[in-house]
């Protein structure tokens, strides 16, 4: 198996005060890694570390390449991400955000038509604006854009945050459909039953340091449960 | 108001419309306003006068914009590029700092009387429109601004950088998690903007006098339509443009005595009306 995607000891702040002490974890292909923690523990800065928005040191690598400093980069080379905020951008329509996820230029098995195929939410309203949407459709539309560059590993933000039952649901068998295509995931989640669901291994975050992990199985445990204490 | 009257204000707010419509883009993509955007329309003009007096001016027309796309990529790669993690403030003021430097060193070079730029002999004369003598530059000016903002709002809606240029200045740091190299888009978008600034100083060459102080008078105006427009905002930029081309004609006209305070009144007045200017997009 190849690791697609390594942090070591990565340390990040914002402002100076620092939010991440010395985060490692790694990402193989075809994978699913669970990233859990309490609110405020650091996972979105993990994720967003990857992209350079915090100050970071340490080493991100991709396929064992260091990740250079700019953050344009990351998609280029096969790492996407749905921003915990979705971040769509309102004055591009649902069509124009989905393109958007290839302006690095990286493209491969996905287009805008088989993208409104698994979101077919999205395709009815693909001139829409991007504020004129639910939170569902803007959840749908933020990993439509991501898979967009046809990434290795994809990185989701809390993606059931705010969503009724029914659209979770859905959401889940189109990240089944997105596995499947081989691609790895590392998901972010307050749910341990999402986490169960879809990951092989999880990765606890405490206070930006890892605290625990191991099989997603054991994330039942006592021990476990109070480390991250969900 | 009669026909020439307006006329006149069509291409008063031409010309803004093709200053405004660059400044708006810089906005948008680098947060700052660019002060020496006065600057770059003052030096077209005087590159207008020099290339008209040893060639024509029709190459003076394809020239300036050339030469201040350099200049404006110049001043991507010197200042906004280097200083982007710096405040708006300590951005701004370099760029006033660099408005003044580029004014003075005209004046070295040109001295300080007005210059005169005559136009192309072929529209020296007058024009016929529905019945009224015009002058036939003006609806030069006025045709080039229109082909203009017709082509780059195509430019912006159609093509890939467009779309790039649309998301990075709504949100440059999304943009750039997307792939987005956005020091390459704001190069683009500079360099743009200043070869708007040195056309829109060539076509004011023949029109209005040519002299030191023409830089910061149109800066005022300008600055009043973007923010009247909507800061940010490359198509309310646009609309305010027109607007205030012909408001500031009608008060020229109506009352002379007040008419300098006109632009002020007015985005005073659009300012209470919607806080976020026309195109209302929101200031982050
Ligand atoms: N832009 C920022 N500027 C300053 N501090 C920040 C910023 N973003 C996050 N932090 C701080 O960093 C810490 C970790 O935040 P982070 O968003 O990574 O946590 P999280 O695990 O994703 O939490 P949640 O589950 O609430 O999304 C928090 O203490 C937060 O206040
Ligand atoms: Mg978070």
């Amino acid at each position: 198996m190849t690791t697609l995607l390594q942090l070591k000891d990565v340390r990040a702040s914002y402002d100076g005060a620092l939010v991440l002490d010395g985060v490692s974890l790694h990402v193989d292909a075809g994978e699913t890694v669970g990233l859990v923690g309490r609110n405020g523990a650091g996972k979105t800065t993990t994720l967003l570390s990857i992209f350079g928005v915090p100050q970071v040191t340490g080493e991100i690598l991709v396929e064992g390449k260091a990740l250079g400093k700019r953050g344009y980069e990351p998609a280029a080379r096969g790492v996407s991400i749905v921003p915990q905020e979705k971040r769509i951008f309102p004055n591009l329509t649902v069509t124009e955000n989905i393109l958007l996820g290839g302006a690095s230029g990286r493209r491969g098995r996905w287009t805008v038509e088989t993208l409104f195929e698994l979101f077919p939410n999205l395709a009815r309203g693909k001139d829409r604006p991007g504020d004129r949407l639910s939170g569902g459709e803007q959840q749908m539309l933020a990993i439509a854009r991501g898979l967009m560059a046809d990434p290795k590993v994809l990185l989701l933000d809390e993606p059931t945050e705010g969503l009724a039952p029914v659209i979770i649901d859905e959401l889940i068998d189109a990240l089944k459909v997105i596995q499947d295509s081989g691609t790895a995931l590392v998901l972010v989640e307050q749910h341990v039953r999402m986490v169960q669901m879809l990951a092989s291994r999880f990765v606890a975050l405490g206070k930006g340091r890892v605290v625990a992990e191991g099989a997603t199985a054991d994330l039942q445990s006592r021990e476990v449960q109070e480390l991250i204490a969900l | 108001m009669d026909l020439a009257q307006l006329l006149n204000g069509l291409a008063y707010g031409a010309l803004l419309m093709i200053l405004s419509s660059g400044l708006a883009m810089i906005y948008g993509l680098r947060g700052v306003m660019n002060f020496a955007h006065g600057a770059l329309y003052m030096l077209g003009a005087y590159l207008a006068y020099e290339v008209t007096q040893r060639t024509s001016f029709w190459a003076a027309l394809v020239l300036a914009p050339l030469l201040l796309a350099a200049v404006g990529a110049a001043l991507e790669l010197g200042v906004f590029r280097r200083l982007q993690h710096r405040s708006h403030i300590e951005v701004g003021l370099v760029m006033f700092g660099a408005a003044l430097i580029i004014e003075r060193t005209i004046v070295l070079i040109w001295g300080d009387d007005t210059l005169p730029v005559k136009a192309p002999s072929a529209l020296d004369g007058t024009a016929n429109v529905l019945g009224t003598d015009y002058p036939a530059y003006r609806l030069l000016i006025i045709g080039v601004a229109a082909v203009m903002a017709v082509a780059l709002v195509l430019w912006l809606k159609r093509s890939r950088t467009g779309l790039h240029i649309r998301a990075a200045s709504h949100d440059t740091e999304t943009a750039k998690i997307l792939g987005i190299d956005v020091d390459r888009v704001s190069l683009v978008v500079v360099a743009l903007g200043a070869a708007l600034a040195g056309l829109a100083g060539v076509l004011a060459a023949p029109y209005f006098s040519v002299q030191p102080g023409m830089g910061q008078s149109i800066l005022i105006m300008v600055l009043i339509v973007v923010v009247a427009g909507g800061v940010g905002s490359i198509g309310g930029a646009m609309v305010a443009a027109l607007a205030l081309g012909l408001i500031q004609t009608a008060g020229n006209v109506w009352i002379p005595s007040v008419a300098v305070l006109v632009p002020y009144l007015v985005a005073i007045a659009v300012l209470l009306w919607r806080p976020s200017g026309l195109a209302g997009k929101r200031v982050a």
